[in-house]
């Protein structure tokens, strides 16, 4: 739909600001990237062309590789565990049209927090909170019999990390299904009953083909984000015991900030994000084809 | 196949001023296509809800084949519900969603091939039997949503919430035709609640009407529209509704009518004749045209008469504002509101 | 008198000119997606797909006004009405955004002059008892007849109502429609009424213009085109149920279902109706079938039954068979 005339051209002049401020923050620093991945840069102003030299290099480099592997298995994980839960938990909540009022704003309320702290705090708080000496889980744990140190078993560090970012993150997951499952028209529900579904087919033939909407945009969003990681991470374990918790994004800051090799941490991070687009690319359509066909 | 009855039932939303129905009572025999005709605000959705199991009666009870279900929850009355749209399962092909309540209730995967087949023939819908149902047009999904609500062999009684909403106006007669053909096929008791009085007539056996003050009548639908109890029953069903003058007005009162009398007049009930002729003469306001018929313009005149207003099916050429006389050919008497009977002249 | 001139309501339909006579109503009748609702758009000044060359309201060009400038008032099918506002104030915002007065006095003056107002147009539509509730708390044709209030109060030249009916019920459709007849008519106001029911553009059209996929097929008064439709199409949109086909040498001819008899009349064709079902709601009867292949409506009034299977003699008189070239 468009106007048949613009009633003022100069309208056109109200949209420049966010134009040259997504140019200035957005589009020239990614075309610089790009620029930069295909060049040594040994100061400022000596530089040479290497043309896809630093691609070879990341591509080879065991390092890259075994951060790599390590992400896979991070968000595959993550992802495994947040889209379930999340979807239990909004089926347990009170629907609007059967309690009204309190309850469930409470319970939004709460689903909520999680999601309103700043990162480095939820990292500084697991930090704390699942040490062995003093923290309220890790000492618990250990009282159970298990001998449990995030801090020197790659394991129990994994395990402390996928617990944070489940607790950190599966709100969202359950926000979304719950505004998805809002939406269905209890007709369906009634129509489900009076065929004798039970409670398990009533989710499986009504509720889940009426939230793929809703799934696709969870999936999609913990996909990019946990592939993405940062913070909590470098705050809860810095990467260790050894490397044992070195995703990707640590690896290339280390590569960028801590080294300053400009050349191939471009090239990195070029490659990092052609791998978000391509997961998500590749999740989307087959989901998306598989509903057309 | 089941006999329902509802005694003294009352409803009232909690938090409501009033009740939305009170001391209702119905009869609907087994097998019987049976339709609730009101317009919104009446009370059907109410009515149907409690039938259903999802509203529980305040007073009163409701009596499938004589048990009391009024407080049953809807899956264990054994009902099915057809809605105002088509409500399906989307990710199945037809073919599973009509065998899905026979596979839930227990039946035999022979048994449920041979009902799918023969519902889907009592519906012409053997071709669509291997689509999914979210290729299918409005009309079509309709069908299967009823499909899915015959299925059961022994379902007591279906319960249809206006199902032609939904569907493309050039089609609501070919899903009408339909049901009744299934209707009468497997014997089934139908309610079917509706505010169209198209529907509910051509529909049903037998039709309630249904107004904020209850049910006004129940009867088969030439009695409703050629004789209705109540001069509110009258000018809601007929399009235009039934005309009301004051005997006490006419010019010319037959011998077995008293003044404190109403006659209930429908357009093809009356006719216009010189002034000086019929039972009343006016003036007429307003002629709508309906098209022609044989050549002359066929049309509804309304004429504001000392008696009250008339609208006259007119064939050939009225002039606004012209004097005319009307004569009745029959017409339906009141008295105090309530029909008393009926007169031919 | 409101002149459109290269009205091309889709991408790829013929453009059209037509002019809105001052007192009347015009009827715009068209199927589903025909068109109307971006006519409407279009004179109202909203966005829309549709275009036009030029727009001219009383000698002064539409189309360089602004939307809110416009004198132009629309009321749509779902009720629109602004929800945090009671319906006194809802009828009332119209006047109160065109009186911008700046001494106390003349605003003073300007509330009890809106209030009248108010009080005059809610008497009109029934709505005196509902002034202080708000459009939530109210049933559809409530809503719907606020909606019209609100829009009789800004007074404007044109009063656009795009089928403002079809979301109510069957009886409210016809009170509604009768107190439609008498707002409406000889204000002065232009009127453009779209619908998809033919007995709507009898009921209440001095003019019928007929949409389809965007096309003008025809205008003329409603009795004009339903004697002398000019395309098979244009019969169609003024007959309901559906005109009965019947093939003939090069071209289609049809009759309308009620001009079909079931007694035989002199000099009439004969066909063969091969019946499938009849319906009846009272006062009418309709009987589905099959005639050559065709399927066939037949209308009669009074309570008609025929036996499924049957095969009937039917009749048409000469006159009432249109023909249409291919």
């Amino acid at each position: 739909m468009s106007f048949s005339r613009p009633y003022d051209n100069r309208a056109w002049l109200g949209v420049l600001p966010v134009l040259l401020l997504v140019a200035f923050s957005g589009v020239i620093p990614l075309m610089t990237v790009v620029n930069y991945s295909v060049q040594d840069i040994l100061d400022f102003n000596s530089r040479y062309f290497v043309g896809l030299d630093w691609y070879r290099e990341t591509l080879g480099d065991p390092r890259f590789l075994d951060a790599f592997i390590r992400q896979l298995g991070f968000s595959a994980t993550i992802l495994a565990i947040e889209i379930p839960l999340g979807l239990l938990v909004a089926r347990g909540m009170p629907r609007p049209s059967t309690n009204r009022g309190l309850t469930t704003s409470l319970l939004l309320v709460l689903l909520a927090i999680p999601l309103l702290i700043p990162w480095n705090v939820v990292g500084t708080i697991w930090q704390i909170y699942a040490r062995s000496d003093i923290g309220l889980l890790g000492v618990f744990v250990n009282a159970l019999g298990i001998s449990y140190n995030y801090a020197s078993d790659p394991l129990h560090a994994w395990i402390t990390l996928v617990a944070m970012d489940v607790w950190h993150w599966t709100s969202l997951v359950a926000l979304l299904a719950f505004a998805g499952l809002t939406a269905i028209n209890p007709a369906y529900y009634q129509a489900a009953e009076l065929d004798g579904a039970n409670a398990w087919q009533t989710f499986r033939y009504v509720e889940l083909p009426k939230l793929k909407g809703v799934l696709i945009i969870a999936v999609l969003l913990r996909l990019m984000d946990s592939f993405m990681i940062y913070t909590e991470p470098f705050v809860l374990t810095g990467g260790g015991p050894g490397n044992a918790t070195t995703f990707l994004s640590q690896y290339l800051t280390t590569m960028a900030v801590g080294q300053f090799d400009l050349g191939p941490a471009a090239a990195f991070s070029v490659i990092y994000f052609l791998f978000i687009l391509l997961f998500c690319w590749l999740f989307y359509s087959s989901v998306v084809q598989k509903a057309d066909a | 196949m089941t006999r329902i009855a509802i005694e003294d039932l009352a409803f009232r939303y909690p938090g409501a001023p009033s009740d939305t129905l009170s001391s209702l009572q119905l009869e609907i025999c087994s097998g019987e296509a049976h339709a609730l005709l009101g317009a919104s605000g009446a009370g059907k959705t109410t009515l149907l809800n409690l039938l259903s199991g999802l509203l529980r009666p305040s007073s009163g009870r409701i009596l499938f084949d004589g048990k009391d279900v009024s407080n049953l929850a809807p899956k264990l009355r054994n009902i099915a519900q057809v809605f105002q749209f088509p409500v399906l399962y989307d990710a199945m092909n037809v073919a599973n969603n009509l065998a899905f309540p026979l596979r839930n209730f227990g039946f035999a995967p022979s048994d449920i091939e041979s009902r799918v087949a023969r519902i889907a023939d009592e519906l012409d819908l053997r071709s669509a039997l291997d689509r999914k149902v979210s290729g299918l047009s409005l009309f079509e999904k309709q069908l299967v949503s009823v499909g899915k609500a015959l299925i059961r062999p022994n379902v007591d009684v279906v319960l249809l919430d206006e199902p032609l909403t939904a569907v493309e106006p050039h089609r609501k007669w070919q899903l009408r035709q339909s049901l009744k053909r299934v209707q009468v096929d497997l014997g089934v008791t139908m309610i079917y609640v509706t505010h169209d009085q198209t529907e509910a007539l051509t529909f049903a056996d037998r039709v309630s009407v249904l107004t904020v003050d209850g049910i006004l009548q129940t009867a088969t639908p030439e009695a409703i529209y050629a004789e209705p109890s109540f001069e509110a029953v009258g000018s809601f069903v007929g399009s235009p509704g039934m005309d009301f003058v004051n005997v006490a007005g006419l010019s010319r009162v037959p011998s077995n009518l008293d003044a404190s009398q109403k006659l209930g007049l429908r357009p093809e009930w009356v006719e216009l004749c010189v002034p000086g002729d019929g039972m009343t003469a006016g003036v007429c306001d307003d002629i709508v045209v309906l098209g022609t018929a044989f050549g002359e313009r066929v049309g509804i005149a309304t004429v504001t008469t000392p008696a009250g207003t008339i609208n006259v099916r007119t064939s050939g050429d009225v002039a606004l504002g012209t004097q005319l006389g009307i004569r009745f050919k029959r017409a339906a008497v009141y008295r105090d509101t309530a029909l008393v009977g009926s007169h031919e002249f | 008198m409101l002149e459109l001139r290269g009205v091309r309501l889709k991408e790829d339909a013929a453009a059209f000119d037509h002019v809105f006579n001052a007192g009347e109503i015009c009827v715009v009748l068209g199927a589903n997606l025909a068109g109307k609702t971006d006519l409407c758009r279009l004179v109202a000044g909203l966005p829309t797909q549709a275009s036009l060359a030029t727009a001219v309201l009383d000698g002064v060009d539409l189309v360089s006004q602004p939307t809110r400038v416009r004198s132009v008032a629309l009321v749509t099918q779902a009720f629109v009405n602004y929800p945090n506002w009671t319906v006194a104030q809802n009828i009332g915002s119209p006047i109160h955004a065109r009186t911008s007065s700046r001494t106390i006095r003349a605003r003073r003056s300007a509330k009890t002059a809106t209030a009248e107002r108010v009080d005059e147009l809610a008497q009109a539509l029934g709505l005196s008892d509902l002034l202080a509730r708000y459009p939530h708390e109210l049933s559809g044709g409530e809503q719907q007849r606020v909606a019209l209030a609100r829009a009789l109060a800004k007074d404007a030249r044109v009063l656009l109502l795009d089928e403002p009916l079809v979301n109510l019920d069957y009886k409210l459709r016809e009170a509604l429609q009768g107190e439609f007849k008498t707002l409406l008519h000889d204000r002065g106001t232009i009127v453009v009424y779209t619908t998809s029911e033919p007995h709507e553009a009898f009921a209440l059209g001095d003019q019928a213009l007929l949409l389809r996929d965007g096309e003008l097929l025809q205008a003329d008064a409603p009795l004009e085109v339903y004697c002398r439709p000019n395309s098979l199409d244009a019969m169609d949109l003024m007959s309901q149920p559906r005109t009965n086909r019947v093939a003939i040498a090069n071209g289609t001819a049809a009759v309308r279902p009620e001009h079909i008899s079931l007694q035989a009349i002199d000099d009439a064709i004969t066909y063969q109706l091969h019946v499938i079902a009849t319906e009846t709601n009272g006062s009418e009867s309709f009987v589905h079938g099959s005639c050559d292949g065709a399927d066939w409506v037949v209308r009669q009034s009074g309570i008609t039954v025929l036996q499924t299977g049957e095969t009937v003699p039917v009749y048409v008189r000469r006159e009432d068979l249109l023909e249409f070239s291919a």
